[in-house]
């Protein structure tokens, strides 16, 4: 008898092709039953390229009674009503992020999820990445001393390749940088240092748009007491694309362009020396979507319990809507219409 | 009505000029703004704005009419490559002719004149002679086309404005990893002649071209109106790495005895083909062959398990074919094009644009360039300081 989870992915976009599907075809405890997108032939044509025997459908809802559990990656603005119809029906959902656009959307979702003990996971995939789980470790141990703040800047010209155009409207999207790149670090940095009891944001919308680059100052209060830090985030320009945790004793620094490694930089017999961590051995599936989806897979059979679950996806959604609300205006000097300076 | 009560259909919008035009739009309280985009992922800077993104192409008749819809005025920044400069520009005026537009706002350039303007064409009415630059004929072209269809009743104007610089400009983004590189020299101390022009003043000329009826059916040169040459402009950007920092020279007789001596068509092949093999797109490509891939899996693993220094080192190499000048001990030999471009010696008159249109450049170049730099800081090109430390939390 063939056990393994049924399992429908919504939505045929770019994150699909490049990393849901792949991950979903490398695991051996599921197999996809359909493949859903309002673009039929954009489903079919992804079915036809893994030579998947499955549906490919474009109405979500024909799949209620079908499967066991759905991964829902489509456009941000359908992600809590696809979701919330998923879970009433009693079937498990790992959903990209944003789980939601708004607090009380977010909400509803974990609270239909608990009422039928489902599993409601978010697609928070840099969890599972090796410097996500060194990192925490190091914190845990103490190895930087007592920690005095820390730096996150990650961004790079737009390059993703969007299939629907969804991510510069606010309507569907829901927002911009922040809310697209800048929930993966706000996950991450909840989690390590705890929740935010002062912060300060600024980005550049210009009315009505969606920001292109943010700035957010955070205060944490948490199992390492009070610690500032500061994250830039931007969708036009090239960034450090790195954080940097400072504590008394040393840095702790990760890439982006090596999410396997901790780089720890501590002061040897006075002397200035690096280290790169690396997990000596990498046990478990490859890959942070594999992983994501293996943990997923894992909490369905209750054997293992959510690394990113709903209620802290509430919290970052939370966090990213009173940002919204108390967005100051990024200064750009030379973006003002100029004065008069020529003779 | 002013142009602020009207619908502007901006082509060009994701790029440099297109993007400033927008922002600037808004600004001046445009009511309905609509942009062309072509490719959506290059929206990020318009998408922060409240206007209209427009997916279509200049090229495909039936995408444009859609975005066009109902708009009155046109400005089109948008460029394009080889003939295509040509043909969308006709497609845009086709449709601008079909919905009867208000104006019709042409962004030219004086590269109409090469790219190495000969004396005589520093005013408007210069005779156009085509110098086999593809760039500089095809837009000889479109303003011909642009004149065909003014007779037909376009109310156009076009504009024709020089080195365009500003924030998020290439001019200035490139040169300044060239000269981080060492991949800079002053032709003849630097004295060509550089026509610069502040976007923002561009952008006032465009403003005025839309309410100035006295514009209609007129090409204007659009420039700051100062006597900037390129040694200024490359010296400027090269305090902001390292205030007076001695550039490398070279003059023009030297240039053009290097360049006699080298195996033109064989040297700017291979350019070319590692170029190509080296491109992004050639790799995806190659990436699709299931053997390539199985080979190439090792090489990929290496580089991505090198320390990010060394990475980065490597993909810079691969990226630009050379980190260092070309001969070492020989400075560094600028292209034909950089040639060409900077040993100009006309600065074109804005007489005609200061008298009809009341154009008069308000950012001067030495403030245009402060405000570049605030840029280049900001976008992390020039990194020692960073906007980050504005947060007002602090430690």
């Amino acid at each position: 008898m063939d056990d393994r989870i049924r399992l429908a992915i919504l939505g045929c976009g770019a994150i699909t092709r490049s990393a849901h599907l792949p991950a979903v075809l490398a695991h051996p405890g599921v197999r996809v039953v359909a493949l859903v997108d309002s673009d039929l032939q954009r489903a079919r044509a992804l079915a036809m390229t893994h030579r998947l025997e499955c549906k490919s459908i474009c109405d979500h809802r024909e799949l209620l009674s079908e499967v066991d559990a759905v991964i829902n990656a489509l456009p941000n603005h359908l992600h809590a009503p696809v979701n919330l119809e998923f879970l009433r029906k009693g079937i498990h959902v790992l959903c990209e992020k944003p789980v939601a656009l708004t607090i009380a959307e977010a909400r509803a979702c974990c609270e239909a999820a608990d009422e039928r003990k489902l599993v409601f996971a978010v697609g928070m995939n840099r969890r599972f990445e090796p410097s996500s789980l060194i990192l925490r470790s190091v914190l845990d141990e103490s190895l930087l001393g007592d920690l005095q703040g820390y730096d996150w800047e990650y961004g790079a010209p737009y390059d993703w390749e969007t299939a629907s155009g969804f991510y510069f409207a606010r309507a569907q999207a829901g927002g911009g940088v922040l809310l697209d790149y800048g929930v993966h670090l706000l996950d991450r940095l909840l989690a390590w240092f705890g929740p935010v009891t002062l912060f300060d944001y600024q980005d550049d919308n210009r009315g009505g748009g969606i920001e292109a680059n943010a700035i957010l100052g955070l205060r944490h209060s948490g199992p390492f007491g009070d610690i500032a830090g500061r994250i830039r985030l931007s969708r036009t320009c090239t960034l450090q694309n790195g954080l940097l945790v400072r504590g008394k004793q040393g840095c702790a620094e990760i890439s982006v362009e090596d999410e396997s490694a901790v780089t720890l930089y501590r002061q040897i017999a006075g002397q200035e020396v690096s280290m790169v961590v690396r997990l000596a051995r990498n046990t478990g599936p490859s890959g942070s979507f594999l992983r994501q989806l293996d943990n997923f897979v894992q909490a369905i059979k209750g054997a293992q319990k959510l690394v990113a679950d709903g209620w802290q996806a509430v919290a970052v959604i939370e966090l990213v809507q009173h940002c919204y609300e108390q967005a100051r205006r990024l200064p750009e000097p030379w973006s003002e219409i100029p004065e008069t300076t020529a003779r | 009505m002013g142009w602020q009560d009207k619908t502007i259909f901006v082509t060009g919008a994701t790029g440099f000029i297109g993007g400033r035009v927008c922002e600037r739009l808004v600004q001046e309280k445009a009511s309905r703004v609509r942009a062309l985009v072509h490719t959506v992922q290059r929206a990020p800077r318009i998408a922060r704005l409240p206007i209209e993104l427009c997916v279509g192409d200049l090229l495909d008749r039936n995408s444009l009419r859609r975005a066009f819809a109902d708009s009155q005025i046109v400005v089109h920044c948008a460029s394009g490559i080889g003939r295509g400069i040509v043909r969308s520009t006709r497609n845009l005026l086709q449709a601008a002719q079909a919905a009867g537009v208000e104006r019709f706002v042409h962004i030219s350039t004086a590269a109409v004149y090469g790219l190495t303007p000969p004396p005589g064409s520093e005013i408007e009415q210069a005779p156009l002679r085509r110098t086999g630059e593809e760039y500089c004929d095809n837009k000889i072209r479109a303003e011909r086309v642009v004149a065909r269809f003014l007779r037909r009743g376009v109310p156009a104007v076009i504009l024709r404005p020089s080195i365009v610089y500003g924030p998020y400009s290439a001019w200035s983004t490139r040169l300044i990893e060239a000269l981080r590189h060492d991949l800079v020299a002053l032709i003849d101390g630097g004295s060509g002649a550089c026509n610069t022009t502040y976007v923002d003043n561009l952008v006032d000329a465009i403003l005025l071209a839309l309410e100035n009826r006295h514009s209609v059916g007129e090409t204007f040169f659009i420039t700051d109106g100062e006597r900037v040459t390129w040694g200024d402009f490359i010296r400027a950007h090269a305090d902001m790495i390292v205030p007076n920092r001695k550039l490398a020279e070279i003059s023009k007789r030297e240039v053009l005895a290097r360049y006699h001596k080298q195996p033109g068509v064989w040297r700017s092949s291979l350019r070319e083909a590692r170029t190509l093999l080296f491109s992004r797109e050639l790799r995806l490509l190659i990436l699709k062959i299931p053997l390539c891939k199985q080979l190439l899996a090792p090489v990929w693993r290496e580089l991505e398990s090198m320390p990010p220094e060394r990475r980065r080192w490597v993909r810079e190499l691969l990226r630009n074919g050379s980190t260092a000048p070309q001969v070492s001990g020989e400075t560094f030999l600028p292209d034909p094009v950089d040639f060409a471009t900077q040993t100009g010696t006309v600065f074109f008159d804005i007489g005609k644009a200061r008298r009809t249109l009341g154009y008069e450049p308000r950012v001067c170049f030495s403030q245009g360039m402060k405000l570049v730099e605030h840029w280049l800081h900001f976008a992390n090109y020039l990194s020692d300081t960073s906007p980050i430390s504005d947060s007002s939390l602090g430690d």
